[in-house]
């Protein structure tokens, strides 16, 4: 029903404008000088109708214009040496409506249209490289672009992200493996189309296929569709917002940043950046930095974040989520394992945030580690285990680097002989790579640049990526098959097993018992490792779903609920200020599965001490008060104490602190900032009839100044008769 | 303040004290000088004065026409190169446009 008033509100636009010309017409009375009778009339009519043009104002821009409801932006992000995204002027781009339906089409809107520039609405199967480029290359008929995102996972597969992902910031380089460098042997992401890269000069808006497209696609077709060869005016046309502050690279964005002598200094772009999650075995000082003695520590690790060509909407189901969900549901799995026999070494379970922007959040934690501002150094660590993109529970490939030295090589066996077993007894299967390759874009190359550290990268492809949506709005919960039955209410599907959750619990369960026995722990304990699938399922709903869910809220603590959401999370890293949602979440989950709920009141939990007199335990372990669930017969929410080993450290990039702008080693991203991100849509008069209406507005100026200096000069002849001048009042 | 209605002596020394404020960097006292006593200096009829005042408009107009150009060139130049400059384009910048380069 929302439809026919929209399109009411599109059809009065044109009238809409008058009025306000009107005014042209009613000012010039204001320099009437003589004030008699007469003009005290005019004078009311004018302030009466000026008062209620005043207050109509507002509904005047309502019929001219209807505004876009959901509108995300693709923004500006800057690096060393480049700019890549898209922005519009200062006061928006205006185009004129065309809906492409084709590639053929695209020589209406780059020749042969007479009304440039255009504002193209793309189809999401049109959302090609070859169109993008093609538009690019036109920009001065292109005043912006709006895909309209499909319901349904294209067939095809999609992946704005390039074929090389961290192509510059891993392991392999001219030094170290130049034959490996580059994805000279594999090429991760064939489908990788590099469109995130790429810079524009014209705003591209992401439409969702409901009513507003609707709205534009009926006035397009009734306005700009081509009868006879050329389209009549009035035309529809849309305006896009999205102009940025930043402009050309890291160091210029950031000088700026820095210069305050002006009026109204201004900051125009962020680091990128967040803060790594983590979590050991065994409490750790954190307060004592740098190394310990005696500490041996096996590292498993995860990615957080994920980005698409759309500012924010990165769901990365299967690049993101399959995996740290697997690392979340292993350390679960090894709670009652580690508190019945601790294993001699440590387990940290690490989440690490910004690996998309050239490994962020790794290159952090081993810069601090080099630095000693973290809680064990690169000595203690003993190797690491990392886990990739796993949505493809059934085959697992494991990477790892063989190099000459022959002792690491040793453990990397051991490594590998632990994962093989752990996988025969979870059921699932793990090989190592067919032919020789390098390691997949990973965290652990972070550490490889730094020294020889036995590892291994579990992913769920052989060569090539298997997932065919990297980096895109389409790797979300459809692509991942995390779909439910029809008509489960939300608690219901809180609670469904889906056949991904049963897989990705296997994985877990391999995870969880190769780290164990990774760690040194007692074979007895390791039947009794499993991970739960309720777990996963949950965990998988939560984050590709709905994360406003009934288990969610019952983890966190009151004044955090606001941040959970109807729809699912959005895993771009965002810049460093705010720490975001996923990152919050994942602090907060991995509490409550690792950690153990003393029975201490609300005012010792948070003032992180066991009792009043407790001054030692908070270097040992974080108390966190979560709301809890409320028991069967009543509203209220029981809280409890949760306590844990969950520590956040930065993931900023050590290339802001050293204020390395064009640092080659560490990521320099940044975001820049913006004012309004905004579309609408509208009709537009014919050139002619805007300068026409102008020119007779101007007329009726001038004209009427006249008549007032002819009258005004005149007043003694015209106004005299019968009454004395009045100069009594000067 | 109107100028008829001073005496021709009280004229020449504001126009002197104009045109000596103008070197203070304020070419704008030389160009209110120049528009001020233009009619002074070369429509009036002659008196005494008028000799020395007109000197004064002269050296005020050819001062401010150098300031002109001084500063035409440089905006000119200052325009068109600060992006070219980087860093001492940006350190020289008062307000730095914004998502330009």
């Amino acid at each position: 029903m929302v439809r026919p008033r929209t399109r009411k509100r599109n059809q009065e636009a044109e009238p809409g404008r008058f009025p306000c010309q009107h005014l042209l017409l009613c000012f010039p009375a204001f320099q009437t000088r003589k004030m008699d009778l007469l003009s005290n009339k005019w004078i009311i009519n004018l302030i009466v109708c000026l008062f209620s043009i005043g207050v109509g104002c507002n509904s005047v821009e309502k019929k001219i214009y209807v505004h876009l409801n959901y509108t995300v932006p693709c923004v500006r992000l800057l690096n060393a040496t480049h700019q890549i995204g898209c922005q519009s002027s200062l006061s928006g781009n205006v185009g004129v409506l065309h809906v492409l339906e084709s590639e053929e089409n695209l020589d209406w809107v780059l020749r042969s249209g007479p009304n440039p520039p255009y504002l193209v609405i793309l189809e999401h199967p049109l959302f090609t490289r070859s169109i993008m480029m093609k538009l690019k290359s036109g920009s001065s008929r292109v005043a912006g672009v709006a895909v309209v995102a499909s319901n349904t996972v294209p067939p095809d597969g999609f992946s704005p992200h390039t074929t090389c992902p961290n192509e510059n910031s891993g392991v392999y380089s001219e030094n170290y493996d130049p034959a490996l460098a580059h994805c000279n042997v594999t090429v991760w992401n064939p489908l990788g189309n590099g469109l995130a890269y790429e810079e524009f000069d014209f705003p591209i808006f992401s439409l969702k296929d409901d009513n507003d497209t609707q709205v534009i696609r009926q006035c397009y077709m009734e306005h700009n569709r081509a009868v006879n060869g050329t389209p009549q005016y009035p035309l529809c046309a849309m305006q896009l917002y999205s102009h940025m502050s930043a402009v050309t690279d890291t160091a210029t964005c950031m000088r700026r940043n820095d210069i305050n002598f002006s009026i109204s200094p201004e900051m125009v772009c962020d680091p990128l950046g967040d803060y790594n999650v983590w979590a050991s075995t065994r409490p750790l000082n954190n307060t004592a930095k740098g190394h310990k003695d005696g500490e041996s520590v096996v590292i498993a690790a995860a990615r957080l974040d994920s980005r698409s060509f759309f500012f924010d909407i990165a769901p990365g189901a299967e690049s993101g989520v399959s995996g740290f969900v697997t690392l979340l549901a292993a350390a679960h799995a090894l709670r009652n394992a580690t508190q019945e026999s601790l294993p001699p070494r440590n387990i940290f379970y690490t989440f690490f945030q910004g690996e998309t922007f050239d490994y962020i959040g790794s290159s952090r934690m081993v810069y601090d580690m080099q630095n000693d501002q973290f809680s064990v150094d690169l000595d203690n660590v003993h190797s690491v285990l990392e886990i990739g993109q796993v949505f493809n529970g059934i085959i697992s490939s494991l990477y790892h680097v063989s190099r000459k030295n022959s002792s690491v090589n040793d453990e990397v066996r051991k490594l590998i002989d632990n994962l093989q077993s752990a996988a025969t007894a979870a059921g699932v299967s793990a090989d190592e790579p067919s032919f020789s390759q390098p390691l997949p874009p990973s965290s652990f190359q972070r550490f490889l640049r730094d020294r020889q550290i036995p590892g291994v990268v579990i992913e769920d492809h052989q060569s090539a990526f298997s997932n065919r949506f990297y980096e895109s709005m389409y790797d979300n919960a459809e692509y991942l098959n995390v779909t439910y039955p029809p008509n489960l209410t939300p608690e219901e599907q809180l609670e469904f097993v889906t056949d991904v959750a049963k897989a990705l619990t296997e994985v877990a369960t391999m995870v969880a018992k190769a780290l164990y026995m990774q760690a040194g722990g007692v074979e007895s304990q390791l039947s009794n490792i499993k991970a739960d699938p309720q777990i996963v399922t949950g965990m998988l709903y939560g984050f590709l779903v709905r994360s406003n869910n009934s288990w969610f809220q019952q983890l966190l603590p009151s004044d955090l609920i606001s941040h959970l959401a109807d729809r699912p999370t959005n895993f771009y890293v965002g810049v460093a200020q705010q720490s975001s949602e996923p990152t919050l979440l994942v602090q907060y989950l991995l509490a409550n599965l690792t950690g153990t709920t003393p029975n201490i009141t609300q005012e010792d939990c948070q003032n992180q001490r066991e009792n009043e007199k407790d001054t030692e335990s908070k270097h040992m372990f974080t108390y966190m008060w979560v709301q809890g669930a409320a028991p069967p017969n009543s509203t209220k929410r029981e809280g409890f104490c949760v306590r844990s080993t969950v520590r956040l450290s930065k993931a900023l990039s050590p290339a802001f602190d050293l204020k390395e702008f064009t640092s080659k080693d560490y990521s320099t991203w940044t975001e820049s900032r913006w004012k309004t991100i905004k579309g609408r849509i509208f009709l537009v008069a014919s050139h002619e009839l805007e300068m026409l209406t102008l020119g007779v507005g101007f007329g009726i100026l001038i004209s009427s100044l006249l008549i007032t200096y002819i009258v005004s000069s005149k007043a003694d002849m015209l106004f005299s008769s019968g009454r004395e001048p009045t100069n009594a009042t000067y | 303040m109107n100028l008829e209605r001073l005496p021709n002596e009280e004229k020449l020394s504001l126009c002197r004290k104009y045109y000596l404020g103008g070197f203070a960097f304020l070419p704008f006292l030389w160009l209110v000088n120049v528009v001020w006593f233009f009619r002074e200096a070369f429509v009036k009829p002659v008196y005494s004065e008028q000799l020395q005042i007109k000197t004064y408009v002269k050296r005020s107009a050819f001062g401010l026409l150098l300031w002109v150009a001084v500063l035409t060139t440089w905006i000119t130049i200052f325009q068109h190169f600060r992006a070219e400059w980087g860093e001492v384009g940006d350190y020289l910048s008062f307000t730095i446009p914004l998502g330009i380069p």
